[in-house]
Formats: structure tokens, C-alpha cells, sequence
């Protein structure tokens, strides 16, 4: 007869469990932050020669009206991201669990392919769909006969942030789709079929139960969803390169800029720095949604 | 069962998991022995297989970083190619491990390394990174290396160093002589729409652009997104022509500002000729390569870009394209300080050493160097259509195409300026770029842009 038992594991274990994880973490993580803080109070380009200057670089960073314009840009792709990532993934994954779509295996592994192709080949690919010329795009609006909508995507400033969103929600939202799949399978059934029973609807089912039971996941969801949205870099820099100018500057890339074009190393690990920070707040922010609850 | 689906599964994991490592690396690695008869073979991963070499000397090994791409490599990268090939014949003894990208990656790349000086043993440098590279010990002055080869130092044409001379130091061995702004232009566009002649002035230059865009075509084919296009190939020259070049010295000497009205002149003629059209739309979106497409295509009338693009006018275009293409330089400017026939040139890109280099691996280094500058590789360049930085021998008059034929006619006693970025520290040109994409998309203005630059300028 087998016999469970369940062993807590003694304190030295559960060290010995964690420690080789936490040491990759720490190494891989937490150190170059360290050493990100030093530098920022550095004036230095990469060399030999390093100057102490104090708070200088954040003071800087503070009057940098291209600083601010980068993080207003990033704002702006977290929000049409968290609509157009999770906002879908989540219509998706509840139009999956009622009886509306079929093939339900084959529609959740082609959504989420995109998730794992790499950030460089999306960037390219989309490039090549947003030529003005002779990209997919504007072939397409040509022949369905509206060539009066043909933009230059990548090249108008005012629209070149929306137009580099759409590949990162193109790729993202498969990811969000199968969190939300998951959360859906730890919600019993009887609730439905309760609700069912007293007449509610399939809209009124989603916001009423189906919404409040996932509240967790989807605050997950949401606080991956702004970190993620906070470091992007690759996608923009292979579209853009933060062009043109400054329209599609993202914060990853302004830190990139000042270190590694401009030489100003000291002044990007400031930028960096600030970027987390501006990334814990948005964090801290974003878990009061839905009102305090547990975790 | 279950144990041999295991098995057998866990070997597809396996070879899965090599098979992309091996695969898709953005570099191109090559491992290559003078052996010429018996060259060593590569695999993907680089691995030299099997190499008989005749030790004469000590075995070197080398590590290069270029941008010479045989693909897509105008006619001087071939040459330096072939001159490579013939380096490693003449050295049986040297290994030489080359990394090979595009010039865009490539000045990433060299910049990243710069950061964490982890320099290769021979590598290439752009003007506007000598003063970083120089204040972090990077490079070091490379005059004892001529000094001890008296021949190849009197073979470079005057004033060649100066771009990469800093007091009497001279910081990289220049390769080329590049002419960067000349506008490339279809004569049969032009005399569509009545010009027989191309325009002597800017007020001239603008009627035509206005007149070619109403026959449907795009004026000038602008590629400008890797940023540097508009800045070294239009507004280094185009500057000059409002400033004069004394004014540049000042500005690098922090006596005279980017705010002075003849500059913000200068950026407001640029700003113009986005205004009334003269670009395409998507100049920020491709680059200097599909630039010139436009103009293969038969879309674009003109457009704008050095000598090197000489080569590949030759290579590239279709038959009915290249024998109607023409040069010519930037119009005059009405009550412009600078020489009005001048034209932005300078050696660009020159070749450096890891200063740790020392014994018998400096000595291939500078060989190698030596046979990528010397007298024969520039009879080679000139015979390939491009300008080399030294002089070259006796060259095959035959060999060299109309195009640059016409190109010599042109430059003949033109007086050359510098070109900004290879001059300015790369936090002016970076803000000057950046800031050159915004006022020809019309976000921001002349003064501001001028402000702007004029703030790194400190």
C-alpha cells in the first residue's frame, strides 16, 4: 500500500535547493545593478578614465527634456500594449472557452508561435511589411482599392509609435492568451452552470464571474505586461533605430544612445537606474487595480 | 517501450539543440592560413580542419574586425580583399581570423568593444571615434611604424593624415580618399522635363526639383536610415558652402558656435528642400542601399551619396540607367562664405593596431596594413574605379569606366572640406544626425536643431 508522506524540508535543504538559482540570479542580475549604480556616479566613456561626479548625471537626467519625451513614448506603447496584448488575449481566451471557436488546439498553438520567434527577425520582417513602396501593407490597401491610405508607417512621426506597437502585440499576445487559458481551468464549473441557471449572459458572465475569479492572474499578467513593455528595445531599434529623430525613442534605447554612441557611459547607467525605478513605481501602481486584495 | 520513446527522444533534444548553435550567426567567421595550395577547410563553427604549413618563421595568429563584404562590396572593398588574399600568400606562417559585418553593424559593434576594450588585433576607425578611442588608450600613434617604413609613408597623398592627426600624431593609416557628397543624377529624367545642363545655383537646383516632382518623379532618392546619409553626404559639403571652412576649426575649437546665423542658414536650405518636396517619403525608413534602387528603378532622378558609390553604379545599375547617369557637385549659394566649388572629402575610414601588439605579431599587423595602403593596392583601386589615399603607378587608363571618368573631370582642382563626422565628437554627430532626421520631417526647427547640436558643443 502506498503511503504519502510530506517531508518539509529541513532548513539546510531548502538553501541547498534555492542556492544555486539564487547565485545564477545574483550574478546575472543583481551585481550589474550594483555595478550600474556605481557607474552612474561616474563621468566616464569606457576606458581607463573615470571621473567622480556625484548626483551630476541624475541632476542631469531630470532637466533631459529627451529623458522624459523616451519615458512619455514608453507610456504610450504600455498602454496601447496592455489593450491590445491582454486586452485580446483575454477576449480570445474567454471566446475559447464558450462554444463559439473550434479547433481550439490549433488556434492556441498558432498564437502563440509568435511568442518565441526572435525580436531582430520581427523587427525585419515588419520592416519589410511597412515599406512604402513595396511592403505587404500598402499592397494590400492598394488592392482592395483604398490607396488613399497609403502612409510612409515608419517615417511619419505621428504615427510610427502606433506602427511599431502592432508587431509587439502581434507577438506578445499569444503569451497572454495561454496565461489566461491556464487561469480559466482553475475556475469550477458549477459557477457557470449556476449563473446559467439564473439567466446570465455570456457578456454579463465574463465581467461579473469570469473577471473577478482571475483577478490574480491578471494582475500578473498586467505586471508582466509593463515590465515587459519598460525594457523593449529590440523590435523599435531594427524598425527605427528611434527615428526618425526622437519620435520613437524608447527609454532602452536612449540608454543605448548616450552609452554606446555617445560614449556617455556614466550618464546611460544613470539612465538605466532610472528606469528601474520608474519601472517599480508603475509596478507598485498597477497591483492597486482591482482594489487591495490578498498577494 | 517507455524507455526507448525516452531514449529516443532524449537524442532529438540532443541534435535539436546543436544543430542551432551551429546555425545562423550574423558575423561571418573565417580561419585562414597562408597555405595556398592546401587552404585550410572551415566548418560553420570554425573549426580548421587539416593545415600543412611551411614555417619559415614563428606561427602568428591575427584577429581582424572589417566591413569588407565581397557580396556587396564597392569596387575598393574588393580590392582590399584581393589584397588580403595576397598578404596571406606572402606570409605562409600567419593566421588570420577574420570577423566580416556590414558597416552599419560594424560601427556598432567596434563601438561596443571600445566600451569594454576588448579590441581585436587589427581593426578599422572612423575620424569621430579617434579622440574616445585616444582618451581611453584604445589606439595608440602609429608614426615610429612609418617612420620605419620610409617608402610606404611618402607613398599617401598630401594632407591625407589630417583627419586622423592629432598635433603631430598620427592616429590611424588612412586606405581611401573619399569624396562624400556628389549628386548622382539621370540626364534623361532631366532633359524630360527641359533641363539640359545641371544647375549652377541652389535657386536653379530648386526650380528643377520642383519641375521633376510635377513630372511624377522623386527628386532625390534619400536612404537616411542609418542617420549618416543626410549628415555626410549632404550637409557636410552644403554647410560649407554658408560657413566657409575656417568657421569648422573654430567650431572644433569652441570658438565659434553651431548657433552662427551661416550654419542655421545652411540647415534652413536643407529643411527647404524637404519642403517643397525634394525626397521621398520614407527617407528615414530605408537606407543608403535602397537609396540607390530608387534611382536604378528609374523612380528618383538624383540622388545623393560619396565616390565609393561609383562602383556600385557600374555593378548595380541597369545598362539603360548608368549611361545616362551624370555627377555633379552641390550648387552655389547665394553670399556663401565658403569656396562654392569645394566638396566634403577626407580619408573616412583608416586602420589601426591594438596597441598590445608587440614582436612578430606587430610586424604582420603593419605588413598587412602596409599592403592594404601601399602603391600597388592603390594602382589596384584606381583601376577598380575608386580613389585610393595613396598614389598609385602606372594604372590601366582602359579599365576605368565613364562614370569615373567623369568624376575625375569633376574634382579636377576642386578644393576639398571636412566632413563633419569624421571630425566631431561622435556626441555632436549623434545629436546632429538624430536632430537632421527631425527638421527634413519638419518636428522641429533650424534654431532649435542649431541649439541643440550647439549644447554637446560645450
Amino acid at each position: 500500500m502506498a503511503q504519502i508522506s510530506i517531508n518539509k524540508p529541513k532548513r539546510r535543504e531548502l538553501l541547498l535547493y534555492i542556492g544555486p538559482g539564487f547565485l545564477i540570479y545574483a550574478f546575472v542580475v543583481l551585481l550589474p545593478i550594483i555595478f550600474s549604480l556605481r557607474y552612474s556616479f561616474l563621468e566616464w566613456s569606457g576606458g581607463k578614465n573615470a571621473k567622480f561626479i556625484g548626483l551630476n548625471n541624475y541632476i542631469e537626467l531630470m532637466n533631459d527634456k529627451d529623458f522624459w519625451w523616451a519615458l512619455k513614448n514608453n507610456l504610450f506603447i504600455i498602454v496601447v500594449c496592455v489593450i491590445g496584448q491582454i486586452g485580446i488575449a483575454f477576449l480570445l481566451a474567454t471566446a475559447m472557452n464558450s462554444k463559439l471557436l473550434k479547433l481550439n488546439r490549433l488556434h492556441r498553438t498558432l498564437l502563440f508561435l509568435p511568442v518565441v520567434l526572435s525580436a531582430v527577425v520581427i523587427g525585419f520582417l515588419w520592416t519589410i511589411m511597412y515599406n512604402k513602396d513595396a511592403g505587404l501593407i500598402n499592397l494590400f490597401l492598394k488592392v482592395i482599392g483604398h490607396p488613399e491610405w497609403i502612409k510612409a508607417w515608419l517615417d511619419d512621426p505621428g504615427i510610427v509609435l502606433t506602427s511599431v506597437s502592432i508587431p509587439l502585440i502581434w507577438q506578445y499576445m499569444g503569451l497572454y492568451l495561454v496565461i489566461f487559458l491556464a487561469a480559466y481551468q482553475g475556475i469550477p464549473k458549477d459557477v457557470f452552470e449556476v449563473a446559467e441557471i439564473d439567466g446570465a449572459s455570456g457578456l454579463k458572465k465574463m465581467w461579473y464571474i469570469t473577471l473577478p475569479l482571475i483577478m490574480d492572474t491578471f494582475k500578473v499578467a498586467l505586471m508582466l505586461c509593463i515590465a515587459g513593455n519598460m525594457k523593449v528595445f529590440d523590435h523599435i531599434f531594427i524598425m527605427t533605430n528611434g527615428g526618425p529623430g526622437n519620435a520613437s525613442t524608447v527609454v532602452a534605447q536612449f540608454a543605448y544612445n548616450n552609452s554606446f554612441i555617445k560614449f556617455k557611459l556614466g550618464y546611460g547607467s544613470a539612465i538605466s537606474i532610472a528606469i528601474m525605478i520608474v519601472s517599480l513605481i508603475l509596478i507598485v501602481l498597477s497591483r492597486k487595480v482591482g482594489g487591495k486584495n490578498h498577494a | 517501450m517507455k524507455k526507448l520513446v525516452k531514449v529516443v527522444s532524449l537524442m532529438l533534444v540532443i541534435i535539436m539543440g546543436l544543430s542551432l548553435v551551429a546555425c545562423g550567426e550574423k558575423t561571418v567567421e573565417i580561419k585562414e592560413t597562408g597555405s595556398e595550395t592546401q587552404s585550410a577547410s572551415t566548418n560553420e563553427a570554425g573549426e580548421a580542419t587539416d593545415a600543412t604549413e611551411v614555417k619559415s618563421e614563428d606561427p602568428v595568429e591575427l584577429s581582424i574586425m572589417h566591413f569588407l563584404v565581397r557580396e556587396t562590396g564597392t569596387g575598393q572593398d574588393l580590392t582590399m580583399l584581393d589584397r588580403i588574399d595576397a598578404f596571406l600568400e606572402s606570409h605562409p606562417n600567419v593566421t588570420l581570423n577574420q570577423e566580416i559585418m556590414s558597416h552599419d553593424s560594424y560601427e556598432q559593434k567596434i563601438k561596443t568593444l571600445a566600451a569594454a576594450n576588448e579590441m581585436p588585433d587589427i581593426f578599422f576607425v572612423k575620424g569621430s571615434m579617434v579622440d574616445t578611442f585616444v582618451e581611453n588608450d584604445i589606439i595608440a600613434p602609429l608614426n615610429s611604424a612609418l617612420d620605419e617604413r620610409p617608402e610606404w609613408k611618402d607613398g599617401f597623398k598630401d594632407g591625407i593624415f589630417d583627419d586622423f592627426m592629432r598635433e603631430t600624431d598620427i592616429y590611424g593609416i588612412p586606405f581611401a580618399l573619399n569624396i562624400t557628397s556628389l549628386i548622382y543624377y539621370n540626364e534623361a529624367i532631366l532633359k524630360e522635363v527641359g533641363i539640359n545642363e545641371f544647375p549652377k545655383t541652389w535657386v536653379e537646383f530648386e526650380t528643377a526639383i520642383i519641375a521633376i516632382k510635377a513630372a511624377g518623379y522623386t527628386p532625390i532618392a534619400l536612404g537616411n536610415k542609418g542617420k549618416w546619409v543626410a549628415e555626410s553626404c549632404i550637409l557636410s559639403t552644403l554647410g560649407d558652402r554658408f560657413t566657409g571652412s575656417e568657421w569648422f576649426g573654430s567650431v572644433k575649437n569652441k570658438e565659434a558656435s553651431f548657433e552662427d546665423p551661416d550654419f542655421v542658414k545652411a540647415l534652413d536650405a536643407f529643411q527647404g528642400l524637404a519642403e517643397i518636396g525634394a525626397f521621398n517619403d520614407d527617407m528615414n525608413s530605408i537606407d543608403n542601399n535602397q537609396q540607390k534602387t530608387l534611382f536604378y528603378a528609374g523612380n528618383a532622378a538624383m540622388f545623393m551619396e560619396g565616390s565609393w558609390a561609383i562602383s556600385s553604379v557600374e555593378q548595380d545599375a541597369p545598362e539603360e540607367i548608368s549611361s545616362v547617369t551624370g555627377v555633379a557637385l552641390i550648387p552655389s549659394v547665394d553670399g556663401g562664405k565658403g569656396e562654392q566649388a569645394a566638396v566634403s572629402g577626407g580619408a573616412g575610414w583608416a586602420i589601426q593596431i591594438n596597441p598590445k601588439l608587440e614582436g612578430a605579431e606587430r610586424e604582420a599587423a603593419l605588413d598587412l596594413i602596409e599592403m592594404l595602403s601601399d602603391t600597388e593596392a592603390a594602382t589596384l583601386a584606381v583601376e577598380a574605379n575608386s580613389f585610393p589615399a595613396s598614389i598609385p603607378g602606372e594604372y590601366d587608363q582602359t579599365k576605368l569606366t565613364p562614370l569615373m571618368l567623369k568624376v575625375e573631370e569633376l574634382l579636377k582642382g576642386v578644393q576639398y572640406t571636412p566632413i563633419y563626422d569624421v571630425q566631431l565628437s561622435p556626441s555632436i554627430i549623434e545629436t546632429m544626425n538624430s536632430g537632421l532626421q527631425e527638421l527634413l520631417s519638419g518636428i522641429i526647427t533650424p534654431e532649435e536643431l542649431a541649439a541643440k547640436i550647439q549644447k554637446e558643443n560645450k
